[in-house]
């Protein structure tokens, strides 16, 4: 008996996961925190008389680990990143978007209408974007961090006073570039090489959290925290001692998307979530509340020129174009960057 | 046993009957382990109904198999299903190297034991054993005078409310009290105001093994002042005056007399804050910050973390597994070598 | 021992030690009432955080998953732990000690290790995740908890009541009901108490079988205090705390009673 479990166990655990469990009417949405609050479910449900419940993931590692163990049929709608976007799709995941549901496409950004981790947005609807860089309390520095470089340099004056994201890619990929290398690299020497030069400063690393950094920031028991620049923005509103920069060798720079899982119960929901947030007054609406960068553009028009301008929130072109976007990598470096991770977490 | 009734009744009571019935009949525990890994297990039936004593014409009569069938199949077949089968799957699994969720899987092999020998990953382990080692001896030093001042000299008419007393924090979140101690030692927080109101330097414990030491003793104090508690008031002191009147010192009194007596019960406080300290999670994760990975945060990230290495996370489970019986081997080889008593 | 002197080194330190469990209970209490949002100083008494969290709807909805999975999985337990202590004591059959044996493993092995076990076995089987494989999970450690405590109380009880009432005719059914169960009513209770606890606190393994929207209290108070907390959490603590100190009141009352009644059928 326990043989043969295990031996569909093997099979289940090799394949996509099993759908099946049907819907109870309700939406349920699986993002990252601060992308939605209760304002906006309550307006969609307010719209639609669709409930909407939400669950919150902070890495697309776990939300990919969730839908793949029998999570699968439980979410309508995901918010996975660029990378992960490419990589759900590899392993069947995404269901194909039927374009004749969707309507306001064309107020996507143009640099969005095609996107590289997802020709033609045939999976995905790009939501929001950003970029990861550092954030830090002016008081609390020596000096000014202008690049990566800084929390090495400052290593002993930091020390157990900085925060890395609890991301593999991210992290890993800001070390790569600070020693000049690609985020996206496949080059097993450097990735070791990032891999070395990360564990020298994981002594002084206070923990890896991709939020939850905040208070601590502001109280002043941490000085600088990698953050992403969704999360960064608030904080420097906030607090004028906040500060928030993307180094000088660049940065990683992100797409957060809408998709539909391929066994998603109550897809037509999921539609009209989609439909629901490309229209420009509820996104800008959305975007005043909760801080996050648009790609949609007539929702950008509609913004007030603070928000516009805020070059946290939208960075110049020349910014941009140091920076680059996560891909996936191929299955060999994945290995090495799921290794040296979780040995650089353990150490 | 007898006292135990007296007390069995209340929600403290019931931990306290749980905690020194459990670790009294350790030699049941024992045999878990071993049969788990006998192939004989599996094609042994779990819902036993077969009674040899019992004459055959009697054993067919339906009344004669129903009770247990009634009584012991339900919780038989749940415990057999989620309990038993996961678990043998599991130990399957960690005998596929690099199995990953998503990808195809090769075959058997003891690829995810061996990575578990990579210096980082001892480190792990290491790490572990010294929070639960170091934690549970903290919890004895720091519980047992409490344990001695609540069984011998407390006031009698306030001792049970006391006791209740000192348990009552257990009946709160983990997690909360976990978070509130984050919110005690953070630089700026509590604790340093205090220090440096009384001239002590401030200290940066937030983030730290030392934080993790402080969370974990904070933790499982109250278990084990409950079974020193439950052992220490079961003390013959008509021995200890005796030895008084007999010209020992109170000193030698206690050493000769006193621990002795109460060595099961030192065991059983130890052993269960040790299982406990070393299959931690909430306490490291919250208060420990990047520098105090232990063998459960490990198992966990590989589950729900980026990597979603099962098969090594599988081994390493099985690994915990094996420490946490090993222990209680151990402890079952010393208490039969030393003075401790046989519980009836 | 002499009669208890007024002060004494063991009962300074044992002040001590309850300073010490106290101390960050009274801290988070005295932060739930803080106007900052930072929680690291004081500034001023503010109730408003109690205000944000009664219009909590996430956080209620929280406790309202919790509070469902602790009651139904205690309740099936209660049941199906009773028969099975009673089971054990009564019968020998081979396997018996192994039988045993599996019932106790839930209070040794680690949470983590039963958590990740019971993940993989429902992705093997291609069971959905929801409130019910919670609910499915809790019941282990439920089940094996009311056993012991079952047992513990039915090792104290006098086997010839029993036999007693099969001897004046009762059916083995009306001796279980009738006899049996009303003495090990206490054990019961307590077992219950127990289980409901550690159920209202689990978060492993819950958070290895939470699903389809599931989200029990101690889930949702671990990703608050990772992603940044607000202090209405604080608020919530004092909350809770009063609740177990209200439920740990009650037990002490059941079991003040049943002391009484004890003393009253001797």
């Amino acid at each position: 008996m326990a043989g043969l479990a295990a031996a569909n166990c093997r099979q289940n655990l090799a394949g996509p996961p099993a759908g099946g469990g049907g819907g109870d009417g309700s939406l349920h949405i699986y993002t990252w925190a601060n992308y939605t609050d209760d304002g906006l479910a309550a307006a969609f449900t307010e719209r639609t008389g669709i409930p909407v419940v939400i669950d919150i993931f902070d890495s697309n590692e776990v939300m990919l680990t969730r839908l793949q163990a029998g999570g699968g049929d439980a979410y309508s709608i995901i918010y996975p990143s660029d990378y992960m976007v490419s990589e759900m799709i590899d392993l069947g995941l995404l269901t194909e978007l039927d374009k004749e549901r969707l309507s306001g496409l064309e107020n996507l950004k143009a640099k969005w209408r095609n996107p590289a981790y997802d020709p033609d947005n045939a999976h995905s609807v790009p939501f929001c974007w950003g970029t990861t860089g550092l954030l830090y309390n002016r008081e609390a520095v020596p000096g000014t961090p202008t690049d990566w470089d800084f929390l090495w340099k400052n290593q002993a004056a930091l020390s157990r006073r900085i925060t890395m994201l609890d991301d593999m890619r991210e992290t890993l990929g800001a070390t790569l570039k600070s020693l000049g290398y690609s985020y996206n690299s496949n080059n097993p020497a450097e990735i070791e090489a990032a891999y070395k030069r990360l564990l020298e400063l994981r002594p002084d690393i206070a923990a890896f959290k991709t939020t939850g950094f905040e208070n601590e920031l502001l109280g002043g028991d941490l000085s600088v925290s990698m953050a992403y620049s969704s999360d960064a923005i608030a904080l420097t509103l906030e607090d004028n001692r906040m500060e928030y920069i993307i180094p000088a060798s660049g940065a990683s720079l992100w797409t957060d998307t809408l998709a539909i899982p391929a066994t998603a119960p109550n897809p037509d929901a999921a539609y009209q979530w989609i439909n629901f947030l490309l229209e420009p007054e509820v996104a800008s609406a959305a975007v005043k509340r909760l801080l996050f960068a648009t790609a949609n553009q007539a929702a950008f028009d509609r913004l007030p020129a603070e928000i516009q301008g805020n070059e946290d929130l939208y960075p110049s072109e020349a910014i941009l174009a140091k920076s680059e976007g996560i891909v996936a990598v191929d299955t060999a470096s994945t290995d090495l960057f799921d290794q040296f991770w979780t040995k650089v977490t353990s150490a | 046993m007898r006292e135990w009734g007296d007390e069995g009744m209340g929600g403290w009571g019931e931990i306290r009957i749980l905690t020194a019935f459990a670790f009294l009949t350790l030699p049941t525990f024992l045999t878990l382990p071993t049969f788990l890994t006998l192939p004989t297990f599996l094609t042994l039936p779990m819902a036993p109904i077969s009674s040899p004593k019992i004459p055959w014409a009697e054993r067919l009569a339906p009344r004669r198999w129903l009770g247990p069938v009634v009584m012991l199949g339900p919780a038989g077949v749940w415990l057999l299903l989620l309990l038993v089968l996961p678990t043998l799957l599991i130990l399957e699994i960690s005998l596929v190297p690099g199995l990953r969720l998503g990808q195809p899987s090769g075959g058997y092999g003891l690829g995810n034991y061996l990575q578990i020998l990579q210096p980082v990953y001892l480190r792990v382990i290491g790490r572990s054993l010294s929070f639960a080692v170091g934690s549970t001896l903290l919890c004895l030093v720091l519980g047992f005078p409490v344990a001695y001042w609540l069984a011998l000299m407390s006031p009698q008419r306030w001792r049970n409310l006391l006791l209740v007393g000192f348990i009552l924090p257990l009946w709160t979140s983990s997690l909360l009290r976990a978070y509130a101690w984050t919110a005690i030692l953070r630089p700026s927080g509590v604790l340093n105001t205090i220090f440096t109101a009384v001239g002590l330097p401030a200290q940066a414990w937030l983030n730290t093994p030392t934080a993790v030491f402080i969370g974990l003793t904070y933790s499982f104090l109250p278990y084990m002042v409950l079974i020193l508690y439950a052992s220490l008031e079961k003390l013959d002191t008509r021995l200890l005056e005796a030895a008084a009147d007999l010209g020992a010192t109170p000193f030698q009194g206690f050493w000769k007399i006193t621990i002795p007596q109460v060595l099961p019960g030192i065991a059983a406080g130890s052993l269960l804050v040790f299982i406990s300290t070393l299959g931690d999670f909430v306490v490291p994760t919250l208060l420990g910050g990047a520098s105090s990975m232990n063998i459960s945060r490990l198992i966990y990230n590989q589950f729900l973390g980026p990597t979603r290495a099962w098969g090594f996370g599988s081994a390493l489970s099985m690994l915990l597994i094996l420490a946490v019986s090993l222990s209680i081997a151990l402890l079952l080889r010393y208490g039969d070598k030393s003075t401790v008593t046989e519980p009836s | 021992m002499p009669a208890a002197r007024p002060v004494t080194w063991p009962s300074l330190f044992s002040a001590l030690m309850y300073a010490f469990m106290y101390f960050p209970i009274i801290v988070l209490g005295v932060y739930s009432f803080n106007d900052s949002r930072y929680s690291a100083s004081w500034e001023g008494f503010s109730l408003r955080w109690y205000k944000s969290l009664f219009s909590d709807r996430r956080l209620l909805s929280a406790l309202q998953d919790s509070l469902t999975i602790a009651i139904v999985a205690v309740s099936i337990s209660a049941v199906l732990g009773t028969l099975m202590a009673v089971g054990l004591a009564r019968y020998r059959f081979r396997g018996r000690g192994l039988y045993r044996g599996v019932s106790y493993l839930p209070l040794i092995v680690p949470d983590i290790a039963i958590a990740v076990a019971t993940l993989v076995f429902l992705a093997s089987v291609a069971i959905p995740l929801s409130l019910g494989t919670i609910i499915a999970a809790h019941m282990v450690f439920c089940l094996a908890y009311i056993a012991v405590v079952v047992s513990s109380r039915l090792q104290q009880l006098d086997p010839n009541l029993e036999e007693a009432a099969l001897d004046l005719g009762a059916t083995p059914t009306q001796a279980l009901l009738k006899v049996l169960i009303p003495q090990l009513a206490p054990g019961i209770i307590a077992g219950c108490l127990l289980a409901f606890v550690l159920s209202m606190d689990d978060l492993l393994i819950s958070s290895f079988t939470a699903g389809g929207g599931a989200n029990p209290l101690p889930i949702e108070i671990f990703s608050r205090v990772r992603t940044g907390v607000k202090p209405d959490i604080n608020a919530l603590s004092v909350v809770l705390i009063l609740g177990s100190a209200l439920l740990a009141g009650l037990a002490e009352y059941v079991r003040y009673w049943g002391d009484r009644r004890q003393r009253q059928a001797q």
